[in-house]
């Protein structure tokens, strides 16, 4: 099949190599044909790029990191599993002792076969190690889950341990160069946030609000500091859309709330603005997005809350909607062309 | 037929590809300044954040505009009237999508999209309520299949036209739902599907070879991957026993294997461990990216749903021996591949020649990062919220420009 492909993209390339005007099914292949003709590039680039577009040599970098991927979580969803089931038959020693191993396996693995630390972005030494070090970190939250499930360590203080996990998995993060665990690290954090909150004994949804503020306030500036001090300035990106969507969820909440919501409209209107201003000046439309949708729900909610009348909400979504298709289309015409 | 004219479709993906290509250090930045003015095309398009933003507010006006219409202009009207008027809507959101097309040259902007896909509700919407109102029964009943054809075809039609890519999977669930108006057989309903789908995917084989790299090479390909799914998924009865929502499927959510006839039920388990290796062999021998992602989705559902096929017990271990098998599998290949001459055997590398892979291992793992971390219990009563191991989303490894 790739012959007879090749034999009929060659005869055409050489037979006919028509401008597009004349030849509108002109493939990538003429195209490159073309060009090496003109001039416009040499040889070597017609022979590498008209390879590439034939998929001679094909990737499968991107299949086998996902089979990598789907086997680490598989592993770690039956070993929690296995391990919650047969607790009792097994006996916790010998539970332990194999999570242990796996473990220690997986860190020894990754410690032994990293590269020497650099504070720039730096790639794996071989391309197992990220997928071993995200089993590692899953494994070590199945064990500590299952110490204090069994022998309850700490008390049933389960927010030291996600705490110690944030620290743990943010060390290794910067360590290894590994998003997978830096997003693990991420979420650990807030979720010891959410958890301390749950401790209190009135915890009501202003103190969730809050604290995904100081959440935010806490990353955010934690990102920036990092990315100042040239520490992995590649994971600001991770950093700040995780850190975009949590504020603008909390002040939504604030939004939607029937009282003393002024300050948090105020809230909302600046970090949209900022949104909107960061993703135009840096190029990073998700921020434009961010701010077009969670701005419309929130300034939505508040001019419609007391609005009973159908029509009226209606004409209410015809309208608004059109003016921001209109500010989108600018958006998208003046910067955001390019895909 | 299209809406595009091919030089202008050839002329963006000759662009895109020389970005890439730029972008990957294999074109100088005067070449690829001086290649770019040979792409243009009058084409407008955006990127994929404002792409999404569009649509959703193109949905918006199109639904509170039909909304605000039967408000206005029509008190309590009957479910025949407001079938016309939604088959009116049909008439007016695809002229405006061709408009938009045509007029403003708008390709993948999610505005000419928004309008397609209510073109596509308000066709059926207005069929059922104008012609079947109140007649809907799950029963074989004349000609009520005529809902779930109309949208088909018309999905298949802006599939063709348009080019977006989703109108065809979703052409492939409208006529999913045909089999049941005309037969009880659920065996015949499964046969029916994966028959359907099969012819289609001759005609698409046929069709695309012609298409070897051209513009149309991708989307071509991609709806053959959906179809070997689709003939999978029609022909894998215990796919639904695995909380798979059956009633999005077949219409009766979990089927015992008696309600099957025996030479039926076991020719689909046969079926079920020969297709995906005609599918991965396939792939192979096309090079073709997304059918070798299909082979390995459907050789994963194999094994999943094989145990459940023979009534054989569930073990704990069963996934921990599935991730071994996965990752040995990427490890095998990956190694035997490396061993060839320049890492390359039979045409084939695991090398990463592309900063797309990169792209695409960021937003694949940022969506794998989704699924709940593994616990080995509950949580305390008192923290309702703990979700351990980084709870529900971690391992997102989101790229910096997400």
């Amino acid at each position: 099949m790739g012959r007879t492909g090749c034999t009929r993209i060659q005869c055409r390339v050489l037979t006919c190599p028509r401008s597009e005007t004349t030849n509108p099914f002109m493939t990538i292949l003429a195209r490159l044909e073309q060009w090496k003709e003109q001039g416009a590039i040499s040889p070597a680039q017609h022979a590498r790029l008209a390879s590439l577009s034939r998929g001679e040599p094909f990737s499968l970098f991107l299949e086998l990191n996902v089979l990598l991927y789907a086997g680490v979580l598989a592993f770690v969803a039956g070993l929690g599993w296995t391990v919650t089931t047969w607790s009792q038959q097994l006996g916790n020693v010998v539970v332990l002792a194999t999570l242990s191993i796996v473990l220690a396996a997986s860190y020894w693995y990754c410690f032994s076969r990293a590269s020497a630390w650099s504070s720039a972005e730096t790639p794996a030494p071989n391309p197992i190690l990220d997928y071993v070090l995200y089993l590692g970190s899953l494994v070590w939250c199945v064990e500590l889950a299952y110490l204090e499930n069994q022998l309850h360590v700490l008390s049933g203080q389960w927010d030291l341990y996600l705490l110690a996990t944030a620290v743990l998995f943010f060390l290794l993060a910067y360590r290894f160069d590994n998003r997978f665990v830096l997003s693990l690290a991420l979420s650990s954090l807030a979720g010891w946030f959410g958890l301390t909150i749950s401790h209190w004994p009135s915890h009501q949804d202003a103190a969730y609000r809050q604290y995904a503020l100081v959440y935010c306030l806490l990353v955010g500036a934690g990102g920036v500091l990092l990315q100042r001090r040239g520490l992995k300035p590649h994971f600001f990106g991770t950093y700040l859309n995780i850190v975009a969507n949590i504020l603008f969820w909390a002040v939504l909440s604030g939004v939607f709330e029937r009282e003393d919501y002024g300050l948090w409209i105020l809230a909302l209107l600046i970090a949209c603005g900022a949104s909107l201003a960061w993703g135009l000046t840096r190029r990073q439309f998700a921020f434009v997005a961010y701010a077009a949708v969670y701005g419309y729900v929130g300034v939505s909610s508040l001019l419609l809350r007391s609005v009973n009348d159908t029509t009226a909400v209606l004409t209410y979504f015809v309208f608004t909607g059109e003016a921001m298709l209109v500010g989108l289309i600018v958006i998208a015409r003046r910067f955001g062309r390019s895909e | 037929m299209r809406a595009y004219s091919a030089s202008s479709e050839v002329a963006l993906r000759a662009r895109k590809l020389l970005k890439e290509w730029a972008g990957e250090a294999f074109l100088t930045q005067e070449q690829y300044q001086r290649l770019e003015q040979e792409t243009v095309s009058e084409l407008r398009t955006t990127n994929i954040f404002l792409r999404l933003v569009l649509l959703l507010f193109t949905l918006i006006i199109v639904g509170a505009a039909a909304g605000l219409f039967f408000v206005v202009f029509l008190s309590r009207p009957s479910e025949q009237t407001v079938g016309a008027f939604l088959l009116i809507g049909t008439a007016v959101c695809y002229a405006a999508a061709e408009v938009a097309v045509s007029q403003f040259h708008l390709y993948r902007y999610g505005i000419e999209e928004a309008l397609v896909i209510c073109s596509v509700g308000f066709l059926c919407g207005g069929m059922e309520a104008a012609f079947f109102s109140g007649q809907y029964s799950p029963l074989p009943n004349g000609a009520q299949f005529l809902v779930p054809a109309a949208g088909a075809v018309i999905s298949l039609w802006i599939w063709h036209r348009f080019g977006v890519w989703y109108a065809f999977p979703a052409a492939m669930i409208f006529a999913l739902f045909l089999p049941g108006y005309w037969t009880s057989s659920h065996s015949a309903q499964h046969v029916i599907v994966a028959v359907g789908y099969s012819i289609g995917l001759i005609f698409v084989a046929a069709v695309r070879s012609h298409h070897r790299y051209d513009y149309l090479e991708d989307a071509y390909s991609l709806i053959e991957a959906f179809l070997w799914l689709g003939i999978y998924l029609a022909i894998n009865l215990k796919l639904s026993s695995l909380d798979m929502p059956g009633r999005w499927w077949w219409g009766g959510g979990t089927r015992a294997p008696s309600e099957f006839a025996r030479p039926f039920y076991w020719t689909t388990w046969v079926l079920i461990w020969c297709l995906p290796p005609v599918v991965l062999v396939r792939g192979i021998r096309l090079k073709d990216r997304f059918v070798i992602a299909v082979g390995s989705i459907v050789a994963i559902l194999t094994f999943i749903s094989n145990k459940p096929y023979l009534g054989w017990q569930r073990h704990t271990w069963d996934p921990m021996l599935l991730g071994i098998l996965l990752t040995g599998v990427a490890l095998f290949i990956r190694r035997w591949l490396a061993r060839g001459a320049g890492g390359i055997r039979y045409g084939f590398t695991a090398a990463r020649l592309s900063g797309k892979d990169k792209q695409w291992m960021n937003a694949s793992s940022a969506v794998l990062g989704l699924i709940p971390q593994p616990s080995t219990s509950s949580p305390p009563t008192r923290s309702p919220d703990f979700r351990f191991g980084g709870g529900a989303s971690g391992g997102g490894g989101a790229s910096s420009d997400f």
